[in-house]
């Protein structure tokens, strides 16, 4: 579970001065839903993901993961959760099974529990043929699958995917929200970030739509339709960031 | 900590760079290629140099004697050159241009000259006409021991050209026949007058080298050698990794994935040093080693060389840890702190810039191992290095505790460093920004806030030292008071105080806090005037203590005698005014008020007053100076930081520059006429010394007043 409040992050900046990346969001997610964070590039989506994962510290607010402070209890935090970015690339020289197993391993697995969990994993994920090749000869979606088993290795209640689907061609992306709906169905919570709308619809629970640092709206999608009689996710998402840059520019 | 996650992250990065070849060219294949492929051409080389013949004119070969010969069919005599052959590397030549009937061209010489000068021959040697009657003629007149009066013999010249090396080689080697030459002539003359030829030479000196009983022969060599081979192996084997480890791994997006990993931010940072100090010290052993083959195969052919004996690999191994640690960890923060591979290998320049000439030092002759050198990271440990090669044992050991003691800090306050480094977010997540001049400048002036921030607090304490210094070279004070005062005041006023008004008016919002220009507790004032009055007996004895270590240079010494007579002379309030009151507003307003100030924003109070007492301290001309304004700048800086206020500081530094000026005026009479100053102090040549209960109870006073000022908290 995902309890976030007022959370703030400031940053110094060269073109825009102080500015808020965050600016007071708060949101909660249950175990066993999809909860998606909507909005453009540089909204703040990152941002938020970052600090959940104990990357970044917040200006002020704070965030629990499982009931830990992720301020006072990095370490604990960091045991809860597995985290897929466009960032988090795979090591070029190390083979699919070495870097799942060296991730095992920092999570404190032992290597015999280890090795069945694995051998588990990699059936599943279907991902056996990634076992003894190097990172760096891997096409984008070899990388994300040993991503996921990475993220997943130690069974963490919380999976965050910040962007996961990004310069993945459609039928790894297809494979990959199949994998994120079976997670979901497995009781985990899921936090799922994107700026494609039909991921979204296709795949949340729960959505809030971020926009400059702050949260826009948010509820199920059902309850965001009937708020603003609008049916179309991307014309809902689009309505509302007009008009708050409207607003924000008055 | 948990070292299973050390291990875990070193076996994982050791394995990594193990599969990269650029890494393993580097430490393994280069060092086994490059010295056998060096050492082969330098003997190659220096062979080529020594066999190549060299050209010489010789102008007015005519005018030599018959006996003894010096020039035989077209060469050298033999004999006259040492080794085999030697006569062949000079090749003679004599002009083409048959000598008129008389035998004589009046124009020989400038012929000899311009044949040089023009390059046609290396050197050219040239006899003057009637060079042998007059030998004849000495001879003669020695035979009939009339040798009394003077004989005026003609001289023989050589010419060449130091501009050119061939030249100067052949000059050499003439010097070195003709020599020979006259020594035979010296004996046929003696032999002429009946004298022994032992006349000449009373005794020779025999050379014995007893370096087979201290050390190995060519230790000298080596010692200056190893030590700095060693350095700079250490350095490039461990910047590599470092910048692959880092940089690199925030180049390709992997050091997200392992930062969001349960590891913690130290055990990643350990499990990365030392992988980086393992390859640190493979590539320095490997080096080492394909230096000593080398060595072995090449060097052992020539003479005067010698290998250094298996003793000395043991000292090498013993200091390549600490140096490798230190090292390591310079690199591993620099590296975290580049966004890129190709960032990261910029600062290989500025890193070699900064630690080779700490390396380098020790190799200038005369430079020895004492307590000052020692004191200096590197450097200390380079010159035990080289006592430790040298066999000067008890010289190491003397001294072998404060080398080690200062590596070790030098050592953890690198790591800590690196450890910081991967603790910033600013430094993890720097975004590729392109940098506008003006933009950041807007940005500084936009978005300053009322206090100055770190970074342009060390700006200016490194402008005030980088203009001081040209300041030294650019204005040289004139013998008289005036011309003292005036370089006195401009250096305060324009380059301590300035930099700091001005930074403080154009980046920060609130020029009262960031000088601290607040009114402290009206008490803090004259217990700041107290402190320092307590202190100068304690700061005098540590001054003694400082001499002792680090002796004045004679040269030094005298200015400075020169500058105390020119204090004596001027009128007290003059020299009051310039050397108490001008610093103590002006050095105040920078190093307590602008930069420590900046400093404090760093979080840790020691940490800003210690940094802005070594600005201080090195803002001081004479090293000694240094050491001590850099005491006291801690004691101002520790006043500064309780009160909140720069004022007690200034009054602190007013008083404690006033005392030496007004104790220095006591003369024998006064001291008589106020018993109560004869009892705390003694006049000794020319200055004055306390006697030692009143150090020592001074200070305790000094003592409870700074812990009386650590109980005050300022005002907000």
């Amino acid at each position: 579970m995902i309890e976030v409040d007022q959370l703030t992050k400031h940053y110094a900046d060269l073109r825009r001065g102080h500015f808020a990346a965050l600016d007071g969001i708060s949101f909660r997610a249950e175990p066993g839903q999809i909860y998606g964070l909507l909005g453009p590039n540089g909204a703040g989506k990152t941002t938020a993901l970052r600090i959940l994962s104990t990357l970044l510290r917040p200006t002020s607010g704070t965030a629990r993961v499982n009931g830990f402070d992720v301020v006072e209890q990095p370490s604990e935090v960091r045991h809860q959760l597995g985290f897929v970015s466009v960032n988090t690339a795979v090591y070029d020289r190390m083979t699919g099974w070495e870097m799942v197993e060296y991730f095992g391993r920092l999570y404190g697995i032992e290597p015999e529990p280890l090795r069945e969990r694995m051998e588990n994993l990699f059936d599943r994920l279907q991902m056996n043929e990634l076992r003894d090749q190097l990172g760096g000869k891997m096409s984008t979606g070899m990388k994300q699958k040993v991503s996921i088993a990475r993220a997943i290795v130690h069974d963490p209640p919380l999976v965050i995917f910040d962007e996961a689907t990004a310069g993945l061609d459609v039928l790894v992306a297809r494979a990959l929200l199949q994998t994120v709906a079976e997670l979901r169905d497995h009781g985990k919570c899921i936090l799922f970030s994107t700026h494609i709308m039909r991921e979204a619809e296709k795949l949340c629970d729960r959505v809030a739509i971020i926009h400059r640092g702050r949260i826009l709206a948010e509820g199920t999608l059902e309850q965001l339709r009937e708020q603003y009689g609008e049916p179309d996710l991307e014309e809902l998402f689009f309505q509302l960031i007009s008009r708050h840059e409207a607003a924000v520019h008055a | 900590m948990n070292f299973t996650n050390i291990k875990l992250i070193l076996a994982r990065e050791v394995r990594d760079q193990l599969r990269d070849r650029r890494t393993l060219f580097m430490i393994a294949v280069l060092p086994l290629l490059l010295y056998p492929l060096l050492g082969m051409s330098f003997f190659q080389i220096s062979q080529f140099v020594r066999q190549r013949a060299t050209s010489v004119l010789v102008v007015g070969a005519e005018n030599l004697p018959k006996q003894p010969p010096l020039i035989e069919n077209g060469r050298f005599a033999k004999g006259l050159f040492p080794g085999k052959n030697g006569e062949k590397l000079l090749e003679l030549h004599f002009p083409s241009d048959e000598p008129g009937p008389d035998g004589k061209t009046p124009e020989q010489p400038a012929a000899a000259r311009q044949a040089v000068q023009s390059g046609e021959y290396d050197a050219a040697l040239y006899f003057p006409e009637s060079f042998d009657e007059e030998l004849e003629t000495s001879r003669q007149a020695l035979r009939q021991e009339q040798s009394e009066g003077k004989v005026d013999l003609p001289q023989p010249q050589i010419f060449y050209t130091t501009a050119s090396e061939k030249s100067q080689i052949a000059f050499a080697r003439l010097n070195e026949v003709l020599s020979q030459w006259r020594e035979q002539v010296l004996q046929s003359q003696l032999k002429a007058s009946g004298l022994s030829p032992s006349v000449a030479k009373p005794f020779s000196v025999q050379p014995a080298d007893v370096a087979d009983q201290t050390a190995y022969r060519g230790a000298a060599l080596w010692a200056k050698l190893l030590p700095v081979l060693l350095l700079l192996w250490a350095l490039t084997g461990a910047f590599y990794p470092a910048v692959d480890l880092c940089a690199g791994e925030k180049e390709r997006g992997t050091l997200e994935t392992l930062l969001s990993s349960p590891a913690e931010r130290t055990e990643i940072v350990l499990g990365k040093l030392l992988t980086i100090m393992a390859f640190s010290m493979i590539t320095a052993v490997l080096n080492l080693m394909a230096i000593g083959l080398t060595a072995w195969l090449v060097l052992a052919r020539m003479e005067n060389f010698a290998l250094p004996p298996l003793l000395s690999v043991v000292w090498l191994g013993l200091a390549l840890v600490p140096i490798s640690a230190l090292f390591s960890a310079l690199c591993l923060a620099l590296a975290a702190f580049a966004r890129s591979t190709k960032e990261g290998q910029y600062y290989l320049v500025p890193v070699l810039l900064v630690t080779m000439p700490l390396a380098i030092l020790p190799m200038a002759p005369g430079v020895e191992l004492n307590l000052g050198n020692s004191l200096v990271p590197v450097t200390g440990l380079v010159l035990l290095l080289r006592s430790l090669l040298e066999g000067n044992y008890w010289l190491a050991a003397q001294y072998s505790p404060v080398v080690v003691a200062v590596t070790l800090a030098a050592c953890l306050l690198a790591i800590r460093w690196a450890v910081d480094q991967f603790n910033s977010e600013s430094v993890l997540f720097r975004e590729g920004e392109r940098l506008d001049m003006w933009l950041w400048l807007r940005h500084l002036r936009r978005d300053r806030q009322p206090t100055p921030t770190v970074a342009a607090a060390v700006f200016c304490g490194v402008l005030i030292l980088v203009v001081r210094f040209f300041m030294g070279f650019a204005v040289q004070p004139t013998a008289d008071f005036a011309g003292f005062a005036r370089v006195t005041a401009m250096t305060q006023l324009v380059v301590i105080a300035m930099p700091a008004l001005l930074m403080t008016l154009l980046f920060t919002s609130s020029p009262r806090r960031a000088l601290r220009l607040h009114m402290p507790g009206i008490l803090t004032i004259p217990a700041a005037m107290l402190l320092a009055v307590l202190l100068h007996p304690t700061v005098g004895a540590l001054q003694g203590v400082v001499m002792e270590l680090y002796p004045l240079s004679d040269e030094v010494r005298e200015a400075l005698q020169a500058t105390q007579e020119l204090f004596l002379a001027a009128p007290l309030w003059q020299v009051v005014l310039l050397i108490a009151v001008t610093p103590a507003i002006c050095e105040e307003l920078a190093f307590r008020g602008f930069i420590l100030t900046g400093l404090q924003r760093m979080g840790n109070k020691w940490r800003a007053i210690i940094y802005s007492a070594i600005f201080f301290g090195l803002a001081h001309a004479i090293l000694q100076q240094s050491l001590i304004a850099s005491l006291v700048g801690v004691v101002i800086g520790f006043l500064a930081v309780q009160t909140g206020s720069l004022w007690p500081g200034v009054a602190y530094h007013l008083v404690h520059n006033s005392m030496p000026l007004l104790l220095v005026q006591l003369t024998p009479e006064t001291l008589e006429r106020w018993p109560v100053l004869g009892s705390l102090l003694v006049l000794k040549d020319g200055g004055y010394e306390f006697h030692r209960p009143v150090v020592i109870l001074s200070a305790l006073a000094a003592a409870l007043l700074l812990g009386w000022f650590g109980t005050r908290r300022p005002r907000t």
